[in-house]
């Protein structure tokens, strides 16, 4: 009989169950007997010297077991980008200085969390206040006080790049465009706070149950932070919920938490509140983007020139990729024949950046897709059209950096067109609709080793037992995406198996095969996959050559794993059942199970990733004229993420990744003053909530990927980027309002509408 | 921040909670849904030693209504009870509009109307329809029961005429006089389901074709929810038209004393008044049976629909 397949349909979630019945447990939920509680002594001054710290009060309240200070710690700098040690530049509690209003200076361990936190107002630090720097221009200006005494002129990272003519380029068109965009830092408002419980056997070693994305940059990290051996920390990854890049990396509270339970024997666990959260954690890079863009008269593309100033805050984190990223992002979707970009990676006295879902793109595509917008009003084409003119083509190759491998981004922007009515729509739309488009590209993983690993990019272990189950363990680190799902398909499948033959262990540094990076980047389904079947393709080497002697084949025959056999190409006759073909190869090798180890890492594929996705995507929203106020109606979306394995995954993907979009058009930013974060909760932070959501329809455009696992490519932060852009142009559409700024919020369009009342109807067909 | 220690007491009656506010000398506060309480506690901006919830006093959960005294809502009855209310459905449109545009399911499931209205924050949802109905509120202290003007109540953010041991037990609203309509309109802030930016409510009264006594109330554009009277008297009298309801939206806007915060500026708060006070009164007007000529159909977007 043969069975349903694995791959290309819809599979519910693993984690479903676990996660819709209140039964998953995530990591503040775990408990210990003995566990102590943690909180941080965070600075109330964005930039201050620390004179002098007194913990003496503290450590005499009743029910507090250690308060320590950077005194206490080893003084180990760490930050992601080992590649580069002179960026790491955090120490777990802050040594002599602080540089942000959250940065980390003590931490208490108590009996319960009320005693850490009453401790922590017991905790006195003589600062002296220093001149903050809380903007791009005050910070680099001449003479402005260093945040890192390395750093003259707070200017951390750059990246240049360049390629073809662009002067002549320049000189070459009709039409040049130049603006400045803004774009705010906003909350990956992830639903669960972050968390690690920390455990220390009898000789210091640690175990470390943590919510994170990376495993394995945790592990690595606090070890060295400890001075202890790699192989000494063990990182577990329970159920988490949502991280979007912000948990991909060590943080103070991992290194505290480890360092207190070795200290007091004791587990010791922290749990950031939402607060700390918003203020204190991880943001999406506030840029300034200054870009410049020539065209033909009939809209070819001829140069661009993206300048972008990040603000960092006050430490590096992911900033040097983001940095990279904007700059390669600003050269994907398009044939632009010369680009030039720089990317200034600057230090200021706000919380510090980091990842974050879409790493660099809905900035860079925001400043593309807007600017591709306005000249296609200026020239009078079509935004589809002109965007058909430039759109980039399979083996489309950006010098120096990246080879374009499938692409399907003409058909996308072709059936989101068709998707959406658009010609009609975009003709009739009665006045005060507006319908609007906008288009994305992303990495499908990331070739560049940024952590200077030492081992595959990803692994996977495949065991399998003569009792036709199968263990997966990998450190594939799913956080909400579905990646535990997806996996354990691409196993089932390549072995003819069914999902239930299969388990899976992963995000358990001790037990899972080294390496992996962790989930960023849209790796995860495309890098693990490949390292599964490149493991599963030792399993069935194996078991191939026992079936072949089993029924002594021709040697022009092949085999097949299928249907939960294992058996000869067309001869489904000459068939073994998996386990019985299993024991035979255990029984060959005396006992020894038949365990398989791949691995993935990119090699040759450029300097970004080994392919790409894309997509495009069409908003229409309604404004109310007399209140200003945009209500999107409807999303469409044609997205190419090569194969869809799971295409309700797929669809989940995209429309979280329009909810996102939603906040960084409309709602959402983090309201900045003196580095203060004055919006720190979900009653002041507007994220969409269930009755702002548009309708969405989605669907999935383009072939397989040959480089991906059953041809897949990513789908998980591609469709964070075209919203944005897509909105701004259908609230143009409708009030003739340019949005070079997020979010849009009601009172700019109304104020725009109050000057220009009519604006853009007259683009109209007339009823 | 945690939530502070604080002993909690679960009365049976009215006595008794009134007993325990009294004899915690200012130091207890009444425990409604919590839902405001509950993060203002534990963000330190409100102090309170104990708790006294209302919960479990039956006479506090009803809601009752009567043609000759109109409709009398217990101090524990949920935002959802008087959803569910076939009473308040029927006879109080404008009620049922405000209070299924305050907060969101679960808040409304646990939230009180009292505990919005004593929280005296300027943008209570269900206070400007309240205030144009002419509750009264019935506070109930040691001293014995007082009627209170639910238009006398607010003293300024988060500040009411409530003495620390006094208890709101139950709020009055008046039978609806005849020919009369009354609206609610709310702008929130950014999105759907959020704080006031600007709230309205207004009511409108027939007299033959034309407009007899009208009530503007306006929240979240000053210290406390404001009655715009000179809007009011140009109403008395008038034929209602659109330009006239322009006119009368502006001058209620220029009652108004908004402050710029991080949810809106003061300036588009006072114009948003403008815009929903014009829209209340349209639906207020056909409510009351009351034609408006040229007015445009009242947007869904500010909530001021049927
Ligand atoms: C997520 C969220 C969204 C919200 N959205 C809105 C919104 O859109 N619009 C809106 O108006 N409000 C909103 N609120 C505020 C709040 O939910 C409402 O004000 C609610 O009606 C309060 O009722 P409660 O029963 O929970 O009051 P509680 O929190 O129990 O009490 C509020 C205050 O009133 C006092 N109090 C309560 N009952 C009495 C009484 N009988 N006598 C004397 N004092 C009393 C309490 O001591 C306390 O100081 C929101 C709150 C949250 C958490």
């Amino acid at each position: 009989m043969s069975q349903k397949p694995c791959i290309g349909v819809n599979v519910p979630r693993v984690d479903a169950w676990d996660k819709a019945t209140g039964t998953a447990q995530y990591t503040d939920d775990l408990s210990l007997p003995g566990m102590l509680h943690g909180a941080l002594k965070r600075s109330p001054l964005p930039h201050a010297r620390i004179r002098a710290i007194d913990t003496s009060r503290a450590r005499a309240l009743p029910g507090v077991k250690a308060v320590i200070t950077s005194a206490d710690l080893p003084r180990v700098r760490y930050g992601n980008w080992r590649f580069s040690p002179n960026t790491q530049d955090e120490y777990a509690l802050a040594v002599d200085k602080v540089r942000f209003v959250g940065d980390p200076v003590a931490a208490v361990a108590a009996v319960d969390r009320d005693t850490a936190i009453e401790a922590l107002d017991l905790i006195q630090v003589d600062f002296e206040e220093l001149p903050g720097l809380f903007d791009l221009d005050a910070a680099m200006a001449e003479g402005a006080p260093r945040i890192h005494e390395e750093t003259a002129g707070n200017v951390s990272v750059t990246r240049e790049i360049d390629y073809g003519d662009l002067a002549a380029g320049f000189a070459r068109a009709d039409y040049v465009r130049d603006d400045v965009y803004l774009m705010p830092p906003v909350s990956h408002a992830y639903l669960e706070p972050c968390s690690s419980l920390a455990q220390a056997d009898s000789l210091g070693r640690i175990t470390l149950w943590t919510s994170t994305q990376t495993p394995y940059i945790v592990q690595c990290l606090l070890a060295s932070v400890l001075g202890l051996r790699e192989n000494e920390v063990r990182v577990i990854k329970p159920y988490v919920g949502g991280g979007f890049g912000g948990k991909m990396e060590l943080r103070s509270w991992d290194v505290c938490a480890a360092f207190l339970a070795r200290l007091l024997g004791k587990p010791v666990k922290f749990t950031q509140t939402r607060d700390e959260e918003i203020c204190a954690g991880r943001r999406r890079h506030p840029m300034r983007l200054r870009s410049r863009v020539g065209f033909t008269k009939d809209g070819l593309l001829l140069a661009k020139e993206l300048i972008v100033h990040l603000d960092g805050g006050a430490y590096n984190s992911m900033g040097p990729t983001a940095t990279f990223l904007v700059g390669n992002l600003g050269a994907m979707l398009y044939r632009y024949p010369a680009y030039r970009y720089r990317g200034f990676h600057v230090y200021t006295n706000n919380p510090p950046a980091g990842a974050m879902r879409g790493f660099g793109a809905p900035q860079a595509f925001f400043v593309a897709e807007g600017q591709m917008n306005e000249a296609s009003a200026d020239l009078g084409i079509d935004p589809i059209d002109i965007r058909l003119k430039n759109a980039m083509h399979p083996g489309d190759k950006i010098r120096g950096f990246a080879t374009i491998g499938s692409c399907a981004f003409t058909e996308c922007l072709e059936r989101v067109a068709e998707m959406s009515e658009w010609r009609r729509q975009r003709r009739e739309m009665r006045p005060g609709r507006g319908i609007g488009v906008g288009c994305y590209s992303f990495v499908t993983g990331g070739n560049f080793n940024w952590f200077d690993t030492k081992y595959p990019f990803s692994a996977a272990e495949v065991r399998a037992y003569a009792d036709g189950a199968v263990h997966l363990l990998t450190m594939a680190a799913d956080i909400g995406q579905g990646s535990d799902t997806v996996l354990q398909q691409i196993l089932a499948e390549d072995l003819g198996l069914r999902l239930a033959d299969v388990t899976l262990y992963a995000a358990d540094t001790s037990l899972s095969p080294k390496g992996d990076l962790g989930t960023w980047a849209s790796r995860v389904t495309f890098m693990v996959g490949n390292a599964i079947l490149d493991a599963t393709r030792q399993i069935k080497e194996e078991l191939f050559k026992v079936v072949a002697l089993k029924f002594d084949t021709n040697v022009v025959h092949s085999f097949e794993c299928k249907d939960g056999m294992v058996r000869v190409k067309g001869r489904p006759e000459k068939a073994v059942p998996f386990g019985e073909a299993v024991a035979m190869v255990q029984s060959l090798r005396r006992g020894e199970p038949l365990i398989a180890r791949g691995s993935y890492t990119p090699r040759d594929m450029g300097l970004v990733a080994p392919t790409y996705s894309f997509g495009a995507q069409v908003a229409e929203v309604e404004v109310d004229r007399d209140t200003g106020r945009v209500r999107v109606t409807r999303i469409h979306t044609a997205h190419d993420c090569g194969r869809p394995l799971n295409p309700q995954a797929v669809e989940g993907q995209v429309e979280g990744c329009v909810q996102m979009g939603l906040g960084y058009a409309l709602t959402e930013e983090l309201v900045m003053r003196q580095g203060r974060t004055l919006n720190a909760s979900f009653l002041d932070y507007k994220i969409p909530g269930a009755l702002d959501m548009p309708g969405i329809d989605s669907v999935c455009v383009g072939g397989p990927e040959p480089k991906g696992p059953f041809g897949a490519k990513e789908s998980g932060e591609g469709p964070v980027s075209p919203t944005a852009p897509a909105i701004a142009e259908a609230v143009w559409h409708a009030t003739g309002y340019r949005a070079r700024r997020l979010p849009i919020t009601a009172e700019q369009v109304l104020r725009h509408l109050e000057t220009n009342p009519t604006a853009n109807d007259d683009r109209r067909v007339k009823p | 921040m945690s939530l502070p220690h604080f002993e909690y007491f679960a009365p049976r009656t009215i006595e008794e909670a009134v007993a325990l506010l009294a004899g915690a000398g200012g130091r207890a506060r009444p425990f409604a849904g919590g839902t405001d309480l509950l993060p203002r506690l534990q963000s330190g901006l409100v102090r309170a030693e104990t708790l006294v919830d209302l919960k479990r006093i039956p006479e506090l959960c009803a809601i009752g209504f009567d043609p000759a005294s109109g409709l009398t809502i217990g101090a524990a009855v949920r935002l959802a009870d008087l959803l569910d209310s076939p009473d308040v459905q029927r006879r109080y449109p404008a009620m049922t509009d405000a209070v299924s545009q305050t907060a969101t399911v679960q808040i409304r499931n646990m939230g009180t109307i009292a505990g919005n209205v004593c929280n005296g924050s300027p943008c209570a949802d269900s206070v400007p329809v309240l205030i144009a109905r002419l509750a009264h509120l019935a506070l109930m202290s040691p001293r014995g029961e007082r009627l209170l003007p639910i238009g006398d109540f607010f003293k300024g953010p988060g500040e009411t005429a409530l003495e620390p041991d006094e208890l709101l037990v139950r709020i009055h609203v008046p039978p609806p006089p005849p020919y009369t309509g009354f609206a609610f309109a709310k702008l929130p802030a950014r999105t759907a389901s959020d704080i006031s930016a600007v709230n309205v409510g207004v009511m409108v009264a027939r007299q033959g074709g034309v407009c007899g006594e009208a009530r503007i109330v306006l929240g979240a554009v000053g210290p406390v929810p404001l009655r715009a009277h000179q809007a009011e008297l140009r109403l008395a009298g008038a034929t209602l038209g659109a330009r006239l309801l322009e006119e009368v939206g502006r001058l209620a806007a220029s009652e108004t004393r908004p402050i710029d915060d991080l949810r809106a500026s003061a300036a588009y708060r006072r114009d948003m008044a403008a815009v929903l006070v014009r829209r209340a009164l349209v639906v207020a007007a056909t409510r009351a049976g009351l034609a408006v000529a040229d007015a445009a159909p009242a947007g869904d977007a500010t909530g001021a629909s049927e």
